[in-house]
């Protein structure tokens, strides 16, 4: 029974990993749904969205995989994108995403040793951070990833669309990035590197930090601590966080932490307090005793009830 | 005028004619809150409580210890006594059989071997008792109709309780033979009790041969043929006198009254009254008291006084019987009692229910005032009060029985008369004096002093439960409903004696006679040598064995129990001893040295010690720190060699099958043995100490390290005593010996806190970056100043992980071979995280960004990364000092603990789904309890004090009894409720509840601490559920397992860690070459690691050593994370050489496609659909591509795994 040839719009794609496994992968272009405003950082026409790409796939294998419908500029794997989550569609897109910053990622390959990119921040050069050395090691994402393939020419996409896919084409494993046992050995030594390689890295991420604060704290003064907070439309927000009980940036006082934690003052309500007596008249007396026996028949009832269902659970047979 | 208001409103008096108006307000409301219970009832009526109503709820809530107790109990009792409608059956049959018993022939005095004879005829034998009768006696036995037919004991008092294990309810019969068979010297030489066999066997005869439909048979409470009495079951034929239904049985105890010529005076027990002469030149035997035996003839007289004592007093009291009846259940659950044929119970508490209840008449009459001086010196208890309920009675009577000291402090009941044999006359014959208020019995003769030590600690234990007012968990059932009389939990050393060889070196004649029975006095004499040998090494020795069986008339003498138990609870301080002194070799009395070499055999020796005293000792050598534990199991075959002849064949205990489970195979361990390596914890201990030195002499100099080190703290296993395996250094000399697939040396984890300083930064990627650099910094100073220390810095753990995550770590490997990894705890970090997650940049407070925001990656990192912090850098220094101090207080933790690790990672949980400091927590629960640590330091300050928590029965001394412990708390653990183990102290509150278990939530156990109110540092990441849920299945059916060990003697411990793998959907095999930690695994094929057969299958990087590296492991973690919603992994991180997977059920059953579905699918056709109109929904059906991730997990395994089989 041959699995059908599309589903939910996705063009099944199947892969023989022997001879009794076969993978399944789910490509369909990509679909660009961006509001007018943001970015796009797909190239239409051209990227592939492919669904259940394997775990330990690497940029490399895509590109081995995918080679017979035409040449690949990028390979996006979305789980190093995007923090997923089952609520967000994958195919909303991070704004942050620097595309060129994240193939160079990915080309590395051992994404977590690497210091996170940074914002970019124009004007004076930012120090560059020495790297720390790495191999070509395989990088394990979720199982079910997403990816985006960006093909260099429009037609690979049909020509992929076109394509028959009843037989299961092999999974092509790169030899480059090792895999299993080779892999977890590559992996140890290449979490140890040698300590001036550390150093390097270390003293110039320190370096990179030191400028950055630099820059944000330029118009730092004594009495105006921190920088005032201005939104889009030009509201300066009135917050704590000053200098001398002053909202952030200096000019104007504002309220106290406690108010604006709890949106309340303490004092006014204090005096609200009940001046009622409870035991004054001989029926509040005689009332409070009344509901203390009741309360007290409620508890009992309250426990023998617990205890018939224990005992309806025959629980109370010692042996 | 208030006569006129509506006859509805029934109060009479203005008084209440306001709270009845209020009803009527309140009434709806009221309703609606409990209506459920009360629907039957009239709603007014159950409003107002009548007078009795509250009389019986303040009742219950003042008498007893709170509202569920009281109606507990009330239900409780019902199930224990037997029921009413039962009886009328066994009421016709009782009077039937006085019909039969009055109208009995008459025999003719005869010969007793005669008449025998004649009995013999018909298939009845005379239980007569040593010395049997000969052909010379001159005296006579006949038979005459009983002079009276009474219903005595606890049947005839209402007090009947259920036995364990279907033992059924007793109904004493007291048969009183006529006086005028005895004679005034029948008191002599067994002659009273002949008399007494030949009547009972006559009466045996009789009914027999009657028309009643029972079965009759002998039995003789505590093998003692002098206390032979008859059995009659009820044949169940549906007849008007079949009581079988009444689960009773009916004991015909002939007795005799006291006005018979026996003289009382001579029953006394320091009279003598056995005179066989044993050699005809020893005359000893003729002066030898035989308090037993007089005992025995005592037993023979006191029922009826007996009855009526008890009678009186449960007149005058009315809870006599519930609370005699809560007692029984108690003691019977804790083996003081009659048990079935499966049960074990401890001996010397068979037949002991007139005890029970002299006890509680003790606790009400008070104590007689003994003439001797002893009693002067304490308070004298005063009688309690008639009115009490049965659970203040039930608590009285186990506070006597945990305080009082009854084996150095006789106890007389108040009798009306005085008592009739002096205090002195008991002390000088028994071990244990309790006598009744008929002042005719001790009723604790014969009971051993051990079996009395357990009692009183059983008390004290109950106690404590009932005293917890604190714990949220109801006592009840502990006290009443949950059996513990398994012997794993109970004591540190369970021996199994097989007895069919046994041969007393010394026979003791007189002994035998007096306590009736040979095998009776190879019990006695059995429990005494051990006490003597023992000495101040146990607490308590008890013997275990089953109650006493029926047996048929024909046979006369009672069998006698093949295999016992032998049960030691240890005193650690002592146990473990390694030399005994004896008298020293100036020793003037000659004897002295002469009984001190007859008992110990050739182990006695004269030695010299390094004071200069030369005397007499016992040495026991030890090579390892287990043979140690096993002195007291030693002592004890040496001594039932040397005295009874049982060899080591006989006698089996398991200590030595526990002991392999955590130690390295023979192959590996040789290498270090020969080493002259200082090796375990106490050699990782030194090892540490001296890198703490390095690293803090490194801090001193301002160019290495600009800020200087506080502290530097372990937090690792290895270093608290309580890792699997003794930990090992691994040398080059060793590793290059080893082959590659046992090169493994866990690195030993610690913190360094530097200084506080404002020079850190305040963002935490860059605190990092600056954690690299130190480390950095100390790698290479220690590399500079310790001679051929190799030092590293790690840069991440392999497995996902975000740039703000503590993951920079030292290694160092010093030359000994002993392999480090530190981190540093900066609490700046804390601060930043919880910025990040309440989202206050600490700067605007009020600020709250949607919800979607907040979910970002950053929020989801900085979540998983304060956990870690809180865990790694809060908690985890706090435990390892705890677990330390306790390692160090009490010997037998660290085994306990090391044996609960081997057996939750043997069932591929530890690690993966239970940590290694839960099981820590969990056991220690067993040793600590609230203010311990308080204690333990006055403790040490006053040292022996004698009854100080140190010295509780009920803390395990040996490894063997905390894992029991263990694994009989997580077989009936509800871990939904959770549990509060005072490691650091009582709970701060309450009322802190704990968070409820969901089903999803990945930690299902609770385990609070006073730092850990919410019970989830460690279990964060499981059990889950359904995990907790197989914990519990393993335990019970490990429980089951070693309860059948103990009782069969036969099968290995090794089964309790052999891991079923029914359950699992596949199993993946792998390599053991391709594994460094092979050699720990728990059944390594010792072969492959000899260095012959050495398989070079990766001769590059066999070479050097990676410390810490297991790519099992990381593969077990990687396909955890990277499947983390399709299956669960379960694996034995100690070199197990298979991984368990089980498919997510949820992903059974195919689901519409979704681009985010987070599992590997293959589309699917619903066969139903085919031919229909086909639905979209339909076509996009996927399911679960089983296939394919087992192809991808051979892909990722490649090089570790060899096979993956699939299950059904």
């Amino acid at each position: 029974m041959s699995p059908p040839s599309t589903i939910s719009g996705f063009t099944v794609i199947p892969i023989s990993y022997s001879k009794s496994s076969t993978h399944y992968i789910y490509a369909r272009a990509h679909i660009s749904n961006k509001k007018p405003g943001q970015k796009n950082s797909w190239p239409a026409g051209r990227t592939l969205f492919a669904v259940n790409v394997p775990p330990d796939a690497t940029e490399r294998d895509m590109i081995l995989l995918l080679k017979p419908y035409g040449i690949v500029e990028r390979v996006v794997f979305d789980s190093d994108n995007l923090y997923l989550l089952e609520e967000k569609e994958a195919e909303e897109e991070d704004e942050d995403s620097d595309g060129g910053d994240v193939e160079e990622e990915n080309v590395v390959g051992n994404g977590e040793t690497q210091p996170r990119k940074r914002r970019k921040v124009v004007a004076a050069e930012p120090p560059k951070v020495f790297e720390l050395p790495s191999i070509p090691l395989r990088k394990l994402r979720k199982t079910g990833q997403s990816a985006h393939v960006v093909f260099l020419d429009e037609s690979s996409l049909d020509r992929l669309f076109a394509a028959s896919h009843t037989k299961p084409r092999p999974w092509p494993t790169s030899s480059e990035e090792p895999s299993g046992l080779a892999h977890y050995l590559a992996l140890y030594d290449s979490l140890r590197p040698p300590l001036d390689a550390v150093r390097q890295h270390a003293d110039s991420s320190m370096d990179l930090y030191e400028f950055e604060l630099a820059k944000s704290k330029r118009q730092a003064s004594k009495y105006k601590k921190g920088e005032a907070i201005v939104d889009e439309d030009g509201f300066t927000l009135v917050t704590r966080g000053g200098a001398y009980g002053q909202t952030v940036g200096g000019g104007v006082a504002v309220a106290t932490k406690r108010f604006q934690e709890t949106g309340e003052t303490s004092e006014r309500k204090r005096k609200r307090s009940k001046k009622e007596k409870t035991s004054f008249y001989a029926f509040q007396k005689a009332e409070k005793q009344r509901n203390e026996l009741l309360q007290m028949k409620k508890n009992w009832e309250l426990d023998k009830a617990k205890v018939e269902k224990l005992k309806a659970s025959r629980k109370f047979k010692p042996y | 005028m208030e006569k006129l208001s509506p006859p509805n409103q029934d109060s009479a008096t203005s008084d209440e004619e306001v709270p009845e108006q209020q009803v009527e307000e309140i009434q709806p409301e009221q309703e609606e809150e409990w209506g459920g219970i009360r629907t039957d009832r009239p709603p007014k009526k159950s409003l107002k409580p009548t007078g009795e109503e509250i009389r019986v709820i303040k009742e219950a809530s003042d008498l007893y210890r709170s509202n569920t107790f009281k109606l507990q109990i009330d239900a409780l009792l019902p199930n224990v006594q037997p029921k009413a409608k039962h009886k009328p059956p066994l009421e016709r049959f009782l009077l039937s059989l006085h019909a039969l018993l009055s109208s009995l022939p008459e025999v003719a005095p005869k010969h007793p071997l005669q008449a025998a004879r004649t009995l013999l005829k018909k298939g009845v034998s005379v239980p007569y008792s040593d010395p049997l009768p000969t052909e010379e006696t001159n005296w006579k036995v006949a038979f005459t109709k009983p002079s009276d037919i009474t219903l005595v004991g606890s049947w005839a008092n209402k007090a009947c309780v259920k036995g364990r294990d279907g033992f059924k309810y007793g109904i004493d019969l007291a048969v009183e033979m006529p006086s005028d068979l005895f004679q005034e010297k029948d008191y002599l030489n067994g002659r009273f009790f002949h008399k007494k066999a030949f009547y009972l066997a006559t009466i045996a005869a009789a009914i027999s041969k009657s028309e009643l439909s029972v079965d009759v048979s002998y039995v003789s409470t505590n093998d003692n043929p002098r206390l032979t009495k008859l059995v009659l079951e009820s044949k169940a034929d549906d007849s008007a006198n079949d009581f079988t239904k009444l689960h009773a049985q009916i004991y015909i105890i002939p007795t005799v009254s006291l006005q018979s010529p026996i003289s009382l005076h001579r029953l006394s027990p320091v009279h003598a009254n056995i005179r066989v002469p044993t050699d005809s030149d020893n005359d000893k035997s003729l002066t030898l008291p035989t308090p037993l035996y007089n005992t025995a003839l005592l037993t023979s007289l006191v029922p009826r006084i007996q009855l009526l004592s008890a009678h009186a007093v449960q007149q005058a009291t009315p809870a006599f019987n519930d609370a005699l009846t809560l007692l029984r259940v108690w003691a019977n659950q804790r083996g003081y009692g009659e048990a079935g044929s499966t049960g074990l119970s401890i001996r010397g508490f068979e037949g002991k229910g007139p005890w029970w209840t002299a006890l509680l008449i003790y606790l009400l009459l008070g104590e007689e005032p003994t003439s001797a001086g002893k009693g002067v010196g304490r308070a004298k208890s005063r009688p309690l009060g008639k009115g009490l309920s049965s659970y203040q009675l039930f608590r009285a009577a186990l506070d006597f029985l945990a305080k009082h000291d009854l084996v150095g402090e006789p106890v007389f009941v108040k009798a009306s008369k005085g008592h009739r044999y002096t205090p002195d006359e008991y002390q000088s014959n028994h071990d244990v004096v309790f006598v009744d208020s008929s002042s005719t019995i001790n009723l604790l003769a014969g009971t051993p002093v051990g079996s009395l030590k357990l009692l009183s600690s059983d008390a004290q234990k109950t106690l404590e439960i009932l005293n917890d007012s604190s714990s949220s968990v109801d006592p009840f059932s502990d006290v009443f409903l949950k059996d513990y009389r398994d012997l794993q939990t109970r004591f540190d050393v369970v021996i199994r004696v097989d007895l069919s060889t046994v041969k007393s070196r010394k026979p003791d004649l007189h002994l035998t006679l007096d306590s009736g029975s040979a095998s009776n006095a190879i019990l006695a004499s059995i429990s005494s040598l051990l006490s003597q040998g023992l000495g101040d090494r146990i607490k308590a020795v008890a013997i275990l064995h089953p109650t006493s069986t029926l047996r048929p008339l024909s046979q006369a003498h009672p069998f006698s129990p093949h295999i016992i138990h032998i049960g030691l609870v240890y005193d650690v301080t002592n146990a473990f001893r390694q030399v005994d002194h004896g008298p020293s070799a100036a020793e003037t009395d000659p004897t002295v040295i002469e009984r001190f070499r007859d008992f110990w055999g050739n182990k006695a020796d004269l030695r010299r010690f390094k004071d200069g005293s030369i005397t007499e000792s016992v040495v026991w050598d030890v090579q390892t720190i287990d043979e140690k534990a096993h002195i007291p199991s030693r002592i004890v075959r040496h001594i039932l060699q040397r005295h009874f002849n049982l060899t080591d064949e006989a006698v089996h205990t398991w200590q030595t099958s526990f002991d392999g489970l955590v130690r390295l195979p023979e192959s590996i361990s040789r290498y270090y043995i020969g080493s002259g390596l200082a090796i375990g914890s106490k050699g990782a201990l030194v090892a540490f100490d001296d890198l703490v030195k390095s690293i803090k002499a490194l801090s001193e100099d301002e160019n290495t390290l600009p800020l200087s080190v506080m502290n530097i703290s372990a937090a690792s296993d290895a270093l608290r005593y309580t890792s699997v395996f003794s930990p090992v250094p691994l040398p080059a000399s060793i590793a290059s010996v080893l082959p590659p697939h046992s090169k493994y040396v866990h690195p030993i984890e610690f913190m360094i806190e530097f200084e506080r300083s404002s020079r850190w930064p305040d963002d935490l990627r860059a605190i990092q970056k600056v954690k690299l650099a130190f480390l950095e910094r100390i790698a290479k100073g220690l590399m500079k100043t310790v001679p051929n220390c190799q030092a590293s810095v790690v840069v991440g753990h392999g497995s996902r992980n975000s740039d703000i995550e503590d993951v920079a770590r030292l290694q160092v490997v010093t030359v000994e071979g002993w392999t480090f990894s530190g981190r540093i705890w900066h609490d700046r970090e804390a601060t930043l995280l919880d910025r990040t997650i309440n989202n206050t940049s600490g700067l605007l407070h009020i600020a709250v960004k949607s919800k979607g925001e907040r979910q970002g990656r950053e929020y989801h990192d900085a979540i998983r990364a304060r956990e870690i912090y809180t865990r790694l850098f809060v908690h985890s220094p706090q435990h390892h000092r705890a677990i330390s101090k306790l390692c160090h207080y009490f010997t037998a933790f660290a085994g306990t603990v090391r044996l609960a690790k081997r057996w939750f990672a043997s069932h591929w949980l530890l690690g993966g789904h239970v940590s290694d400091e839960v099981v820590e927590l969990l056991c220690a629960q067993f040793f600590v309890k609230e203010g311990w640590d308080t204690e333990v330091d006055k403790d040490q300050e006053e040292n022996g004090n004698k009854n100080s928590f140190l010295n509780r029965l009920s803390i395990p001394g040996s490894k063997e009894r905390g894992f029991a412990s263990l694994i009989w708390f997580l077989k009936d653990w509800k871990w939904e409720e959770g549990i509060f183990v005072p490691l650091y102290g009582s709970a701060v509150s309450i009322s802190s509840q704990p968070k409820a278990v969901t089903a999803n939530s990945a930690g299902a156990w609770r385990v609070r601490t006073r730092i850990d109110p919410e019970g989830v540092i460690w279990t964060v990441h499981g059990p889950d559920a359904i995990v907790a849920r197989r914990v519990q299945a393993l335990a019970q059916a490990t429980w089951n397992y070693l309860q059948s060990m103990e009782l069969s003697g036969n099968g290995s411990v090794l089964s309790m860690f052999d891991h079923p793998t029914d359950d699992y959907n596949v199993v993946i095999k792998l390599d053991p070459t391709a594994i460094p930690r092979y050699h720990q695994n728990i059944t390594v094929d010792e072969s492959t690691l000899s260095k012959g057969s050495k398989k070079q299958s990766n001769d590059g990087s066999s070479s050097q050593i990676r410390p810490g590296f297991d790519p099992a492991r990381a593969l077990c973690l990687d396909l955890q994370g990277v499947y983390q919603d399709t299956f669960r992994v379960f694996y034995d991180y100690f070199g197990g050489t298979r991984v368990g997977i089980v498919w997510d059920p949820s992903l059974k059953e195919p689901r519409s496609f979704r681009v985010m579905g987070g599992f590997s699918c293959v589309p699917t056709i619903n066969p139903e659909s085919q031919h229909k109109t086909q639905k979209s929904k339909d076509r996009n059906l996927v399911a679960l591509n089983e296939e394919s991730v087992l192809g991808e997990i051979e892909r990722l395994g490649r090089g570790i795994v060899t096979g993956i089989t699939i299950q059904e």
